[in-house]
């Protein structure tokens, strides 16, 4: 036996560096692996574990909020059954994974459910102590941590930290930025756009996408004026004024808007077209008319576009010269133009005026 | 002399590659926490429901795929984003597919302009589209047989959209795929994205039912399991690094979304290679850096797209056969770029790393074979260094493979059932063994077929079925 | 009072679909819970419930399938109520071409659905 040793000792000592160093790190990888291996099987254990607790705390946590949520009556601030589960809740949120699958349960109600119902939720956010984790987290240093605090806070509608939130709109990740922003708007409505004033960083085309659908929940009559934002130095903060424009039809907006043609960012130029076009503001398009071959090939793809909806008769001799285009995109808008014209012979047209009817959904036997 | 310096190349090469693998693991480790830190509180369902989200069309080249073509559109246009087309184009398939399509969906052909921007060949039937509004998002166009490449192309002359996904036709979308996607296209305010590539998983043996992905199992072929470890690999360790470093140099041809703009200006894939694919990035890549415009590949690593791998080792070799002939005529075709300092990181990291890792890693193991082989005939052999150099290989090639399926368990896990986490060992512990051989012997056959074998035949991939019930 | 009124509610929101159930149940009704399209359509040829409440986007078959399958394929006219999100405005209107009776919009006030439950029992 210790002969064995000894040969390999001296086998090693013997060999060249290349050699001992292969030896060594062959038994460093062999012993890596082989503990690669055990956490490997313990990581999928724990794993497996944790689901099933998740589970099963996930069923509990869902009957105790129906719970909460039927035995409460209008005479008491709160019931005693109510009591037992709120102090129940609250023991169970000192721990974190249980406090992340409460809050998970009550907004799967809470995103669906409105009214007193949603109220109740809310109450019950409260009471449970969950509120004062969520402000918590705006304080943490961990940039993630301190964006999904203030996305929870907007989830239960928490407008007395607003303070604490507004103070990060700053922040330098851009995560953390987009949450408080979202924040303001869910909360505050078009009022919680004001940020958009004092905005330096790009609002990216996912940023205002998401900002419109949650304006889009609300039907607020108290529509903000778009000027100050269409004069903005922020490209992103007019490309953005302009959506607003369009889906709430600012037709106030259109004198700044034509202003806007003459913007030298190109995408504006583009989206001011397209908007003037959907507010219906015909003035604009003899003056585009006007200088139409100096303008960007782009222009003039999103004005004939344009044209498709807001052509008028007297435009047929303007448009018969641009029938054959060399631009695919403005031979197929002025062409389609001149297809609902009706229009065989440019000498005699006419307009052709029924609208054309939706294609009819009768036959819709099998939806997708 | 010669032999010393033989051996100090191989011995370069080999510990260079490992370095480089466990750089561009711990790059992708750090790129991932990240990912998943960001992508934690993430709302998708805003973008999906709205109506000004950008509009995306989806480009399926299909080829005689009457079995499953019916089963597969319909997977596809069950996708839950709003502003989106599917483009089927039925690459001159000899078979019923067309009539197939047109019955299952009521099409009847329309009257179409194409914008022929990229030369195509001629279209056969025409275009067609549904006369059921449940199906509007359908676009069948059928033309003459031209291979993958041109039934890309007419996709992208077609689609009206901003951006468009080109993917695989049998491959099953999830649904969110086409929202994580476009994501990049829309955050990123300081750079142009010419586009986004998504991971593959293999979905053999998994159940599949009415185009969603309903039970992950792993399936019972070594072959197989030894693809499913290598594509995880490739996707949660290289790629993501790939990503980070803005060096990504292919995205997979069964899904990825592309800038339509910028694909039509570089002219759309190229027909004349097997390695479409790749091909288009590279060339897309070095037109941004010859324009001087700051651009960016995105990468996705959540897995959103399944897609059946070959489970022959015919059909298996056949694959890999082509790979190997697409990386080297990509490769050849963009030699001005390597090494190149105009190109930047794409012609000082990528270019470099594919072709030494990638082009050459065959061609000079099958060089120390043979180099192994002369000296056992010529009793130079020393066995106890040879077994520590095989030993070593061994060990890290294993111990990487174990970290692979470690991160795949702390990041996605979608191997979920008991038993799988042995299995998987234990693929890590033969592939080495069993699949590895086929693969070099793939790779050394495309080398041969590319320079010696000039007929050499498309490698056809015999489809199975997708639904397994 | 005649035999107890048997309610279909397919909706993959398991919490929504608990607390709909207390509602429901306390005032009368029987209450048949689907997780998916598909298991809808087993309940509704199965137990052919006086009312079927469906959510518009679920996973395996939608709800404009359930409705198509009660309307065309069973030929019954149950009455359905639908319920959507935001955003999808123009799949209520599918809903209401395949035949849906009404529909509600997420996040909904479950006492009005009972009130409108109620009315289309009537």
């Amino acid at each position: 036996m210790a002969n064995i040793y000894q040969y390999c000792i001296d086998y090693f000592n013997d060999a060249p560096i290349i050699i001992q160093l292969s030896w060594v790190l062959s038994a460093l990888f062999a012993v890596t692996l082989i503990s690669l291996i055990f956490y490997l099987k313990f990581l999928r254990s724990t794993l497996r574990t944790k689901e099933r607790i998740q589970n099963v705390y996930l069923k509990k946590y869902e009957s105790d909020l129906i719970e909460y949520l039927y035995s409460g009556n209008e005479d008491e601030e709160m019931t005693k059954e109510q009591g037992i589960i709120v102090n129940y809740l609250h023991k169970c949120a000192q721990n974190r994974l249980k406090r992340k699958l409460i809050i998970t349960t009550l907004l799967k109600l809470r995103n669906e459910v409105s009214g007193e119902t949603a109220d109740a939720i809310k109450r019950l956010y409260y009471q449970t102590g969950l509120i004062d984790y969520g402000t918590l987290k705006l304080r943490s240093k961990k940039w993630e941590i301190v964006a999904r605090g203030i996305k929870e806070l907007a989830q239960f509608d928490v407008t007395e930290v607003h303070y604490n939130v507004i103070a990060q709109i700053n922040h330098p990740k851009k995560e953390v930025r987009r949450e408080v922003q979202m924040y303001l708007v869910k909360l505050f409505h078009f009022k919680g756009l004001d940020f958009l004033d004092l905005l330096k960083s790009q609002l990216s085309e996912w940023d205002q996408i998401q900002l419109l659908e949650i304006l889009q929940n609300f039907d607020d009559q108290n529509l903000p004026s778009t000027t100050k934002w269409l004069r903005s130095k922020n490209t992103s903060v007019v490309l953005f004024a302009l959506k607003i424009a369009k889906i709430y039809n600012q037709y106030d907006a259109k004198d700044e808007i034509i202003k806007l043609l003459e913007h030298p960012d190109l995408n504006v130029r583009i989206d001011a077209i397209a908007v003037l076009g959907d507010l219906g503001v015909f003035e604009m398009v003899d003056l585009l008319k006007n200088n139409l071959n100096e303008k960007d090939i782009d222009e003039q793809i999103a004005f004939f576009k344009m044209m498709e909806n807001m052509y008028t008769p007297s435009d047929v001799d303007f448009l018969f010269e641009y029938m054959n285009h060399e631009n695919f995109d403005i031979k197929v808008s002025v062409n389609k133009i001149f297809k609902e014209m009706n229009i065989q012979d440019a000498s005699k047209f006419q307009i052709n005026t029924a609208p054309e009817s939706p294609p009819s959904s009768t036959n819709l036997i099998q939806a997708s | 002399m010669i032999n010393n310096i033989i051996e100090f190349l191989f011995f370069a090469f080999s510990l260079s590659a490992i370095l480089s693998y466990i750089i561009l693991a711990l790059i992708s480790a750090v790129e991932t926490i990240d990912y998943m830190k960001k992508n934690s509180f993430v709302n998708y369902k805003e973008i999906l429901s709205s109506s000004i989200s950008p509009s995306i069309s989806i480009i399926a080249p299909a080829y005689n795929e009457t079995l499953n073509i019916v089963e597969n559109v319909r997977s596809l246009l069950s996708n839950h984003y709003v502003n989106y087309d599917v483009i089927i184009v039925n690459d001159g398939s000899k078979d019923d597919s067309l009539e197939k399509l047109i019955k299952a969906y009521d099409l009847v052909k329309v009257d179409y302009l194409i914008n022929s921007q990229i030369p195509t060949k001629p279209l056969r039937e025409g275009v067609f589209k549904s006369t059921n509004p449940a199906f509007e998002k359908l676009i069948v166009v059928d033309k003459e047989n031209g291979g993958k490449a041109d039934a890309l192309n007419t996709g992208l002359n077609i689609s009206p959209n901003k951006y468009v996904a080109c993917i695989d036709v049998d491959c099953l979308l999830l649904e969110e795929a086409l929202q994580k996607m476009i994501k990049p296209f829309l955050e990123t305010t300081d750079s142009k994205v010419i586009a986004a590539g998504g991971v593959i998983r293999i979905a053999n043996s998994c159940v599949i039912k009415d185009g969603k992905l309903l039970d992950v199992n792993l399936p019972k072929s070594l072959i197989v399991r030894g693809q499913i470890l290598e594509y995880l690999r490739a996707f949660l360790l290289g790629r993501m690094a790939w990503s980070k470093l803005n060096g990504l140099l292919v995205i997979s041809g069964a899904f990825g979304i592309f800038d339509k703009k910028t694909a039509i200006e570089v002219g759309g894939y190229d027909t004349k290679t097997v390695g479409e694919d790749m091909e288009i990035i590279v060339r897309m890549r070095r037109h941004m850096e010859e324009q001087k415009v700051k651009y960016k590949v995105a990468y996705i690593p959540d897995p959103l797209c399944w897609t059946e791998a070959p489970d022959s080792y015919k059909i298996f070799i056949s694959q890999r056969n082509r790979w190997t002939r697409g990386t080297i005529e990509t490769l050849r075709k963009h030699r001005k770029i390597g090494f190149n300092r105009d190109y930047h990181t794409l012609g000082l990291i990528s270019y470099p790393y594919w072709l030494i890792y990638e082009r050459l890693a065959p061609v000079i193991e099958v060089t120390g074979l043979i180099y192994f082989l002369y000296l056992l005939l010529n009793h130079f052999i020393r066995w106890d260094y040879a077994i520590v150099f095989i030993l070593l290989s061994y060990l890290f090639t294993v111990a990487f493979s174990v970290i692979t399926i470690i991160t795949e368990e702390l990041t996605y896990h979608q191997y979920k059932k008991k038993g799988i986490g042995f299995q998987l060992l234990m693929t890590a512990f033969l592939e080495p063994i069993i699949n590895h051989p086929f693969i070099l012997y793939a790779a050394a056959k495309g080398n041969y077929d590319y320079y010696f074998n000039k007929k050499i035949k498309w490698g056809e991939m015999t489809r199975k079925g997708m639904s397994n019930d | 009072m005649s035999e107890v009124k048997k309610v279909l509610l397919a909706e993959d929101n398991s919490v929504l679909s608990l607390l709909l159930k207390f509602k429901l149940e306390k005032e009368g009704y029987q209450l048949f819970i689907a997780v998916n399209g598909k298991e809808a359509i087993e309940i509704v040829e199965a137990h052919s419930p006086d009312i079927i409440l469906t959510d518009i986007m679920m996973p395996f078959v939608s709800g404009l399938e359930v409705i198509s399958h009660v309307r065309y394929k069973l030929e019954i006219q149950t009455p359905i109520i639908v319920f959507s999100s935001a955003g999808q405005e123009e799949m209520v209107i599918k809903a209401f071409n395949l035949g849906a009776t009404d529909f509600m919009s997420k996040p909904f006030s479950p006492n009005e659905l009972s009130i409108r439950i109620k009315r289309l029992m009537r």
